[in-house]
């Protein structure tokens, strides 16, 4: 606590005190143009998850963290979890105002994280023990928990759990169609100045940050740019400064890479690692129902062909859906069921099917198309022959999730900063809930595995939730209600002429990019 | 789509296979229709199959002519599978629009009156909204395939038709041989389909040819939008899918671009020539 | 005129409204699903909530009419994915796709009569014969493949004109520097909209003089001892335009369409990108509104045109 202790007193400092350094750090200003493929529906993360990439640079979180999950003081200046993991205390940083010129206090946090507890919709469970949230002084707010949540200080992140201001929501306003969604004010680094739809978001330097140092570009610039191939050409003729998780086609990486001006920053997605890519087999499906046509399917899948071939080496292969960049959490181990042709076919024949099967694979989105069609290429060899139906995200919803009337399921699957908020609802037998997305689709159900999971989540214990883990990727390994196929690899693309932009886990998607700055 | 005669353009040849014009639309129409038919067996593999090397170029290797995509699938075998998919949908599509379109515009202009009024207002309001719009809004009520596709296409581009036939139709319904028909006490059934209909074929023929060029494109642009079958090779998915190599390797967009054109152009030609040859009326 | 054209427009309108709105509720799934699904995973009540809280789980009788009253006062509903009124998001995108649409317009006016009236005065000479194939040409190239190889071309290759998109963004430029950077921008993808109409005004400015230059009144101007070209001019364009501009207006609609493909090409930031926006997440509020918008657009330019027609050929002013 000795150097939160040191930082919490540097922020009560009069801002006086601070000017040496001030003069120091600033000079930089200038604009950092960055790219993104889609545009998200609203800007802020407070009740739409789908919309955390901009998020952080307006609205802050109370923690931020180290490239190993660390926690490091944000709106939190110095905090305390009790040894029973049930009450967590936090003492928020003075001094700092939102963007309209209110002060930021501890019932910003109470209503903030109240809020998400009702609405957000994964801190609704990871909420879900909260039974108390406390604001003794404006200062200070204490979380009382009926069990223990060992991944809630993770959770409390700039992108998944923003702080808003509890002024602007009115008693009965409906967070889902605030205005405050499309034009936030935070305590961020950045004042949301326009968004012109289609084109372009604009956000300026917050003049009243409370890091006073802080941030050191004078505007930064979000271009929407649809097309894959013209974002390349905007990062080779400079027109772009940055973007996050592999912006450009995986074939224009090379040719990148080999510009003096472009870097490719692999570091910064340890808070949200890059998705799964999987495949999902409909277990009420009459003919997937049957292991052995499961394991057929097993067999003939080529992890590394796939990697290799669609995503140009830019993508880990992984058998588990606990992608490896969960260092601890990921289990290494290959397949039980090794790419083997001669087996698959013989599976099938065993299953009743000797003349083949004919197979439905749904899927969304270009990239998944591509995939797709490498899987029905190599399926075929085994006999298995795919149709692939691509359609909008709602259609897939609605199909694989609603009606449950589908039998593959190409999927991405994010994974987030722990494998109990983003991987154990593709197993866990209560998550097979009709109409929520990207639950439990497959309807796997073992007791062995929900007990598993269940004591994972409360416990405490890292190493225990570790083993917990990897027992239960072993067991679905062998059952194999999905297939995990690779896991893309996600890069930040950068211009040399900017710095800061992946200063820990968050990286700039996650993060606030509060360290950006143009060299000089 | 409009078509407009070019009354003093020379007359057609007595001879009409010496007419360039006529024949060489022919041929490249022809060819394209071999290249439908021949497809199962040049190239009776899946067509969307990994069979060679990812990014040949064209001629790099005798085997591949035209080269390979990003998955190493054979683009000459993409394009002769597409040709089946784009005849069929310009085909499908145009004598759905046609059929459709006609009896729609001959209820409305032999009938008169109140069903008239009708049938008018509701061309309109399909008139009134953007094909390409309608097109995409039909293709995404339901899973994407070739069937789905030809509807929505006949159902955005009937109106034109139904215009046409209507207008023919109001003409002829005052004709003399219609007058006698009716006076020997033919059904409105018999005077339509018999008397009528054989009397603005001519038009509709013509416009025949504008519906298929029309579906062609319009089928094209859906696919290159993703929103096509994708266990269907057409031309346009063929273009969409090279569109994020589109500088490095063109060849995937380019080629099968060109297709189209040859083909669209092909099918416009032969819609001039035949208005002329058709449509005496017209003539200079 | 314009008064009765408007009051004739109200009940296509009404058309438009029913005919879409079934046509989307149609869809499988809806905008919460889609919703639900980009954040990854929400729970059943959370999703129903949602749900009811926008009237989604009303009947479609009472969704219908409760729409149709509100399109009447220019509300259109609120959009779930874009988190603000239908209206706003469709107003803020229509600008960009009118610019386009009437750039390509103009373009292809001017140059497809330019090129019909040169056919027409060369009639079946050679000059006629290879601006008739080229234009022919033109008529059958999809335009988006025509954008593509133009990027390829023009963006990539020689550097002559941005990639994509509407304007410099953040570049704050003001008079004629924002006029010229919006120019620059719009040159490409206006020009690759604009090819398929040229053939069209082309082929119909041709058919038009043709057949004006060999009316009687025409005639007897030649025999008075008119010059040629001031002949074609006062008499022969004037009377050929009213079939082109009549045609234009019937195509207005396609021109329209056709900026939704060619605008995903060139990243413009208009309503066709707004439609695939909105198709990928379901949002069929703003789908509507799309449809909605454009027909009004449709039928307006219409009306524009009759009156414009009524000022070209005073027979037709009854």
């Amino acid at each position: 606590m000795k150097r939160r202790d040191l930082l919490a007193g540097l922020a009560g400092l009069p801002l006086t005190a601070l000017l040496p350094r001030i003069a120091l750090a600033a000079g930089g200003g200038g604009t950092v143009t960055a790219v993104a493929a889609t545009e998200t529906p609203v800007l802020l993360a407070f009740v739409n998850t789908s919309s955390t990439i901009w998020s952080a640079k307006t609205t802050e979180g109370l923690l931020e963290f180290d490239h190993d999950l660390t926690p490091r003081p944000l709106l939190a200046a110095e905090w305390d979890v009790a040894e029973d993991g049930l009450t967590y205390t936090f003492r928020l940083r003075q001094g700092v105002k939102w963007h309209d010129g209110n002060d930021f206090t501890a019932d910003d946090v109470t209503f903030s994280l109240e809020t998400m507890k009702r609405l957000h919709p994964r801190n609704r469970s990871t909420f879900a023990h909260i039974t108390a949230f406390e604001a003794p002084d404006p200062h200070t707010v204490i979380l009382r928990l009926e069990k223990p949540t060992p991944f809630l200080l993770t959770a409390l992140s700039s992108g998944e759990s923003p702080i808003v201001p509890k002024h602007l929501y009115a008693e009965d306003a409906d967070p889902l169609t605030h205005p405050n969604n499309t034009a936030p004010i935070g305590t961020g680094p950045y004042v949301f100045k326009e968004w012109v739809r289609g084109s372009h978001l604009i956000f300026d330097r917050n003049p009243n940050y409370w890091d006073a140092d802080l941030p050191r570009v004078d505007r930064l610039v979000v271009r929407f740019i649809t097309d894959a191939a013209a974002r390349t050409i905007a990062f080779e003729t400079g027109d772009v400064d940055i973007g996050v998780r592999t912006p450009v086609p995986f074939r224009d990486l090379e040719g990148l890479e080999d510009l003096e001006h472009i870097v490719l920053e692999p570091q910064g997605y340890t808070y949200s690692p890059p998705n799964i890519t999987i495949v999902e087999a409909n277990l009420r499906d009459p003919i997937l129902s049957d292991l052995r046509v499961r394991q057929a399917i097993a067999h003939s899948i080529d992890r590394e062909a796939l990697a290799k071939i669609v995503f140009y080496g830019r993508a880990t292969p992984s058998a588990s859906a606990v992608v490896p960049y969960h260092k601890d959490f990921h289990l290494a181990d290959p397949s039980p069921y090794a790419l083997d042709l001669g087996a698959a076919k013989a599976l099938l024949a065993e299953a009743g099917h000797p003349d083949g099967v004919t197979l439905t694979l749904d899927y969304t989105s270009e990239d998944q198309r591509l995939v797709g069609e490498f899987l029905r290429a190599s399926l075929s060899r085994a006999g298995i022959a795919l149709e692939l139906r691509g359609q909008d995200m709602g259609t897939l919803i609605a199909r694989i999730y609603g009606d449950q009337a589908y039998q593959l399921h190409l999927a991405s699957i994010s994974n987030l900063f722990d494998p109990q908020v983003g991987v154990q609802r593709l197993y866990w037998s209560k998550n097979i809930i009709k109409g929520v997305a990207f639950s439990n689709g497959t309807g796997y159900q073992n007791p062995e595995v929900d007990a598993l999971l269940e004591a994972a989540a409360t416990s405490t214990d890292r190493a225990a939730r570790i083993e917990a883990w990897h027992e239960v990727q072993r067991i679905v390994a062998r059952d194999v209600p999905n297939f995990p196929l690779v896991a893309p690899t996600w890069l930040t693309i950068a211009n040399t002429r900017i710095e800061g932009h992946t200063s820990g886990a968050e990286g700039a998607y996650d993060g606030s990019l509060r360290r950006l700055a143009v060299r000089a | 789509m409009t078509v407009i005669d070019h009354p003093l353009r020379a007359r057609p040849k007595r001879r009409p296979l010496r007419d360039p014009f006529l024949l060489l639309p022919l041929l490249v129409l022809l060819a394209v229709a071999v290249m439908a038919i021949s497809a199962p067996w040049l190239f009776p593999g899946d067509p969307l199959d990994m069979v060679a090397m990812p990014y040949l170029w064209p001629l790099d290797d005798p085997a591949f002519p035209l080269g390979t995509d990003s998955l190493g699938r054979d683009l000459t075998a993409g394009l002769f599978h597409g040709a089946r998919a784009t005849l069929l949908v310009g085909i499908s599509s145009a004598a759905l629009c046609l059929g459709f379109g006609t009896l729609i515009g001959a209820a409305a202009g032999y009938l008169g009156g109140r069903t008239d009024l009708i049938l008018m207002r509701v061309t309109e309001i399909f008139q009134t909204m953007p094909t390409m719009l309608l097109v995409i809004v039909l293709l995404a009520i339901s899973d994407p395939s070739l069937t789905l596709i030809v509807v929505a296409i006949g159902l955005a581009s009937w109106p034109m038709v139904a215009r046409l036939a209507r207008a023919e139709f109001i003409t002829l319904r005052h004709r003399d041989f219609v007058l006698a028909a009716r006076a020997l006490g033919y059904g409105p059934f018999r005077i339509v389909f018999i008397e009528i209909l054989p009397n603005a074929l001519p038009t509709l023929i013509v416009a025949t040819s504008v519906l298929i060029a029309n579906g062609i494109l319009i089928e094209s642009a859906v696919s290159f939008l993703n929103l096509g079958d994708a266990n269907t090779v057409t031309w346009g998915s063929l273009i969409g899918a090279g569109r994020t190599q589109i500088r490095t390797e063109w060849y995937l967009s380019a080629i099968p671009g060109i297709a189209i054109i040859l083909t669209v152009l092909a099918v416009n030609f032969l819609g001039d020539r035949l208005t002329r040859i058709l449509n005496p009326r017209l003539r200079a | 005129m314009i008064r009765r054209a408007a009051l004739h427009a109200i009940p296509t309108m009404v058309g438009v409204v029913i005919v879409s709105f079934l046509m989307l509720h149609l869809m499988p799934g809806d905008a919460v699903d889609a919703l639900a699904g980009i954040s990854g995973g929400a729970s059943a009540e959370t999703v129903a909530a949602m749900r009811s809280a926008y009237g989604l789980d009303d009947p479609l009788g009472v969704q219908l009419a409760r729409y149709a009253a509100g399109v009447f006062t220019l509300d259109f509903g609120h959009s779930i994915s874009y988190g603000a009124p239908v209206f706003d998001v469709i107003v803020d995108r229509l600008p960009a796709t009118l610019l386009l649409a009437a750039t390509a317009f103009t373009i292809a006016l001017v140059i497809g009569v330019a090129a019909g009236w040169a056919m027409a005065v060369f009639a079946d000479r050679w000059q006629d014969r290879t601006l008739s194939a080229g234009v022919l040409f033109l008529y059958s190239a999809p335009s988006f493949w025509v954008g593509l190889m133009a990027i390829v071309v023009f963006s990539a290759k020689l550097n002559l004109f941005p990639l994509g998109g509407a304007e410099t963004i953040g570049a704050d430029l003001t008079g004629w520097a924002l006029v010229a950077d919006r120019l620059h921008h719009l040159i490409l993808p206006a020009s690759a909209l604009a090819a398929f109409f040229v053939a069209i005004y082309a082929r119909l400015t041709r058919a038009a003089m043709l057949e004006v230059l060999h009316q009687d009144f025409i005639r007897t101007a030649r025999a008075k001892g008119l010059h040629p070209l001031r002949l074609q001019f006062r008499h022969g364009l004037r009377n050929a335009l009213i079939p082109v501009v009549t045609m234009a207006g019937l195509h207005f609609g396609n021109l329209v369409g056709g900026a939704v493909v060619v605008e995903t090409v060139f990243n413009w930031p208009g309503l066709g990108r707004l439609t695939m926006g909105a198709l990928a997440s379901r949002d069929i509020s703003v789908l509507l509104g799309i449809l909605l918008m454009t027909s009004v657009v449709v039928i307006a330019a219409n009306i524009l045109i009759d009156w414009l027609v009524a000022r070209l050929d005073p027979r037709v002013s009854a």
